[in-house]
This record gives structure tokens, sequence and C-alpha cells, in this order.
């Protein structure tokens, strides 16, 4: 009983705070493997099934998704990742008729990639990975000064399209008007009634994805060139009044 | 662009920061393909089940409420109405089910007498009872004493049985203690006049009884026995029945040897001696007690 009411805890503090959340995966590993064993009806192998990740994944999702009504955590828990992995299961299948490119093929039985040819730039793509992952850490670093964790923009993003479009058309705005980005270097506040004025989005709608338009101000001010590269997509078509 | 070791965050190219599996990413690694994560993860999910659930719950809840609220207000709404003269004048609200919603003192000795009296929850009997007897200690109600309880109720039924229930318990009450004059009337009227009017109705009846022939004779005494109780009343509706209050010997003091009236509709229950009967319901033997149903 009191075992049951501690993981009911540690759930509780794994939906709130994320290095718990971490934690609270780890500490409980053999149980996410156990249930994926079930399911492959063999020992995962780490790092080279992706069975592992999703259950990994789907354990999350019943971190987030638990309530007490639902009953047992583990329970609860179990369910969803014997689900989820049934779900990728059908989905892999549909791929089953492609050859895998890490194959035997040909009569030395080498990987059907080995025998490839590859035009890859290794050694850039390393750098550019390299530079990249410091970008991201530099604005990691600058997003932890107003209080944003990746993860809050991740749990902040808008969902519905038509949303995400009227984010993009506060941004626009924005990068027109550049003293508005200083303001929010310079005031580490999101500068919301001229962003909702200028932009015509609704303010209620800003406050609500605060996190992540605080994200895509600060990769839009200067210094994330690679990150901006990526997002070039964002702003395609979008109108400013 | 984060890697957790359930999940890692990924950034697309519509701008979107998403949850996906971590099928071991690293960060700043371009992927394709990622398995999301699934919103449901974080919203639990709201089930037809539980709607339907809701929809009962809501549903009885309603009809909880508005059985509870008929209920209350059946509980609050007055069927009946009582007035007890003493002296003081106190009105009586009674329920369908014949307990006491209300009571209002009439008069300033009515009020005084209801002075922190609860009577929630009693019935008629209980209340009239307990009145007289604070009228009792106040000094309201002594030997030779009167009591008119006038019962306004829209069915005759009815009135019979407040009528006999008051007279019963008063009769029970006031046994071997003193000796009172108990009027027991239909209707209103009478008591509207006021206390100081109410002789005109004591020990006189001349209320309808449904089984004697109305044979109002003022010479004949009610109480043939030497030592004659039951002193009836009862005028119906205030009506003035036209006897004086001596013409029936209005009170006799031993309640013991109350007779039997004979013919009475109640049988033996008028014995204490103290008590007149007003009313369509009594009729005492001496067949000079005649009511008369059309003066409720």
């Amino acid at each position: 009983m009191n075992e049951g009411h501690d993981i009911i805890q540690q759930v509780c503090a794994a939906k709130k705070d994320m290095r718990a959340a971490d934690d609270f995966i780890s500490a409980y590993m053999p149980f996410i493997k156990a249930e994926t064993a079930k399911f492959l009806k063999r020992p995962p192998i780490e790092g080279r099934d992706d069975e592992l990740s999703i259950a990994m994944l789907s354990f999350y999702e019943a971190i987030r998704g638990y309530a007490r009504e639902r009953g047992g955590f583990l329970r609860y828990a179990s369910i969803l990742i014997r689900s989820r992995l049934i779900d990728y299961h059908r989905q892999e299948r549909r791929h089953s008729d492609v050859l895998s490119i890490h194959a035997p093929a040909g009569e030395e039985a080498l990987p059907l990639e080995d025998t490839l040819a590859d035009r890859r730039d290794h050694s850039g793509e390393l750098v550019e990975r390299e530079a990249t992952r410091e970008e991201i850490r530099a604005l990691t670093r600058q997003m932890a000064e107003f209080g944003v964790s990746l993860g809050d923009v991740a749990d902040n993003c808008p969902r519905q399209q038509r949303t995400l479009e009227a984010c993009r058309r506060a941004l626009q705005y924005a990068r027109v008007h550049p003293e508005l980005l200083e303001e929010l270097l310079r005031t580490k506040r999101l500068p919301m009634a001229r962003l909702a004025g200028g932009s015509g989005v609704e303010r209620k709608t800003l406050e609500r994805h605060r996190s992540y338009m605080i994200a895509l101000l600060l990769i839009y001010t200067n210094g994330y060139d690679i990150i901006r590269g990526h997002l070039k997509q964002v702003l395609k078509g979008t109108v400013v009044r | 662009m984060e890697c957790h070791p359930g999940y890692a965050i990924l950034l697309d190219e519509e701008g979107r920061f998403l949850k996906a599996a971590n099928l071991r990413y690293e960060v700043g690694q371009t992927v394709c393909d990622p398995v999301l994560m699934r919103d449901g993860g974080t919203r639990p999910r709201k089930s037809p089940v539980r709607w339907v659930w809701r929809a009962v719950a809501a549903v009885a809840a309603c009809c909880l409420l508005f059985f509870g609220v008929s209920s209350y207000l059946a509980y609050r709404t007055p069927y009946t109405a009582i007035y007890l003269t003493i002296n003081p004048q106190v009105r009586m609200d009674l329920n369908r089910e014949g307990l006491v919603v209300e009571l209002e003192g009439l008069n300033a000795d009515g009020t005084r007498l209801l002075e922190g009296y609860d009577c929630g929850g009693k019935d008629s009997v209980t209340v009239t009872g307990e009145l007289v007897e604070r009228a009792i200690a106040l000094g309201f109600l002594s030997e030779g004493g009167f009591i008119s309880c006038a019962i306004d109720a829209p069915e005759e039924a009815l009135f019979r049985q407040y009528g006999m229930a008051l007279r019963d318990a008063l009769t029970d009450r006031l046994d071997g203690r003193m000796t009172v004059q108990v009027e027991i009337v239909a209707g209103r009227d009478a008591v509207q006049e006021g206390p100081d009017e109410t002789p005109q109705v004591s020990p006189t009846a001349a209320s309808p009884t449904p089984t004697a022939a109305p044979t109002a004779a003022p010479t004949a005494a009610p109480t043939p026995s030497p030592t004659p109780t039951a002193i009836p009343s009862a005028a119906g509706g205030g009506q003035t029945p036209g006897y004086e209050a001596g013409d029936y010997g209005a009170t006799i003091d031993p309640p013991a040897a109350s007779p039997t009236v004979a013919g009475s509709d109640y049988g033996s229950a008028y014995g204490s001696g103290y008590s007149a009967y007003g009313s369509d319901y009594s009729s005492y033997g001496d067949g000079s007690t005649d009511y008369d149903p059309d003066h409720r």
C-alpha cells in the first residue's frame, strides 16, 4: 500500500519536474525492459531495439497522463507500453517489403549500406552538428534567463494549425519591428501588448503560448543562424499587417 | 534539440517543438520519421462510459433536487390552521403531515406565550399541550379557565381528526390538575372575534351532528348524571347558539365522574368533565346538542 503511494508521489513529482521524470524513468528501466521483453518475446537490446525507445516514451506518456482514478500506475503504464508497441509494430509492418540498408547483401554478406556509394560528407556533417549543438546550448542558456526550458516550450507549443499561424504572424511582426526583439532582450519580458496590437493576434493566444513565443523570438534575435536556417519555412507565406 | 532518457525534443521545419521517442538521437542531429509523443498521454481521455455515468449522475442529482425542493415546499406549505385561544391567542399552521410549520401570536399575550418556543418538527397535539403548559406557567390559564381551539381545515375528516386528537390530549394533560373549559370549533370565525368574546361559544353546543336531528332545546341539560363532567361547548363556526354558559353546567370538578355520553360518535372519550366539544362530530346524548353541518 505504502509502496503504491510512494510511486504515485514519484509520478506526481515527475509530472511537474523534467529532471524527476528522467530519474523516475531511469529507476524503472527494468520494468520498461520487462514490458518490452514481453512484447518482443526476448530481452530488448539497449541501443539497438527501437521498441525499447518506444516503450520508454510510452512510460513517459504514462507519467504525463496518469491520474489516480486510472488505478495502479504500473498497471496503467504496462497497458500503455503494450498498446504503443502494438501500434508501432503495425506501422512498421507496412515497410516490411522494404529492404533494410543494414541487411546482409552479396557473397561476402556485407551490410547493404557498405556496398552503396556514399556521397555524404561525414566530416562536414560532424562539424555542422557540433556547431548546431553549440547553438542549441546557447539558446537553452538564454532561455533559462527567461525561466523557460525546451521542455516547457515543447509542452507550450501550439497544436492547432490556426494557433501556429497566429504565433507566426506575431513573430513576423517582431522581425519587421526589431525594437520589439531588443525590448525582449533588455527587459526579459515579452512585449505582449505591442505584439498583440501590432500583429492583430489575440493577446490571450500569445499569453497561452508565452514560452513558445519567447523561444521563437530569441531564435530570431541574433546568433542562431543554423536554427533559423532550419526554420526557414516557418515564415514562408506569412503576411504581416 | 534536447535528449532525455524517455524522449527527445525536436524542432520541426514549421517551428513546432515536439517530444518524440529518443531513437538513439544526438543533440543537433537532423532526424526523419520520428515517433512523436501522443497528446493523449498528457491529457486523460474522456471515455464515453464516463460521460454516460456523468449524465446519469446529473439526472439523478436533478431528480433529487426536484424531489427535495418539492418535499420541502410540501413540508412548508400550510394546509390547516389551528387558532388556540386561552387569553393568549396563537395561530398554528400545519402542513399536510400534521406538523406545525409556523406559529404566530395573534395578540400581545400570544406573542409573549411564544417567546423562545420552538415548534420545529412537532405535531399540533404536542405543540398545543406544550403551549397550554406554558400558559399555566405564565399565569394565563388557571382554575376555571377557558381554552378554545378553532380548527380551520379544508376537509371535514381532517377537522374531526385534529379535533379528537386535541380534545384527548388536553383532557389527558389537564385531568386532575384543574378544571377548565375546552372548546373545539370549526373554522376561524369564532376566534377572530377575540378572546373576550369567547364565552358566547363556551359551554353550549350548536354545532352539527350528522346523526342527530337539530333539536336544540335550551332547557335540556346535557349531563344527566349527578356529577356531570363533560361540558359540551363547540359552537360550530362561531354561530351563537343561543344558550347560556350555565345551561349545561359548564365545569364539573371531578373528572373521574364524567359520564360516558351516550350516542357520541367518539364513544367514551368525553369523560374528563372539563371538556366540551363543539363541532359537527359531537353529540351529547341528551338530544339537546345539535349541530348543523352547514354551520362550519
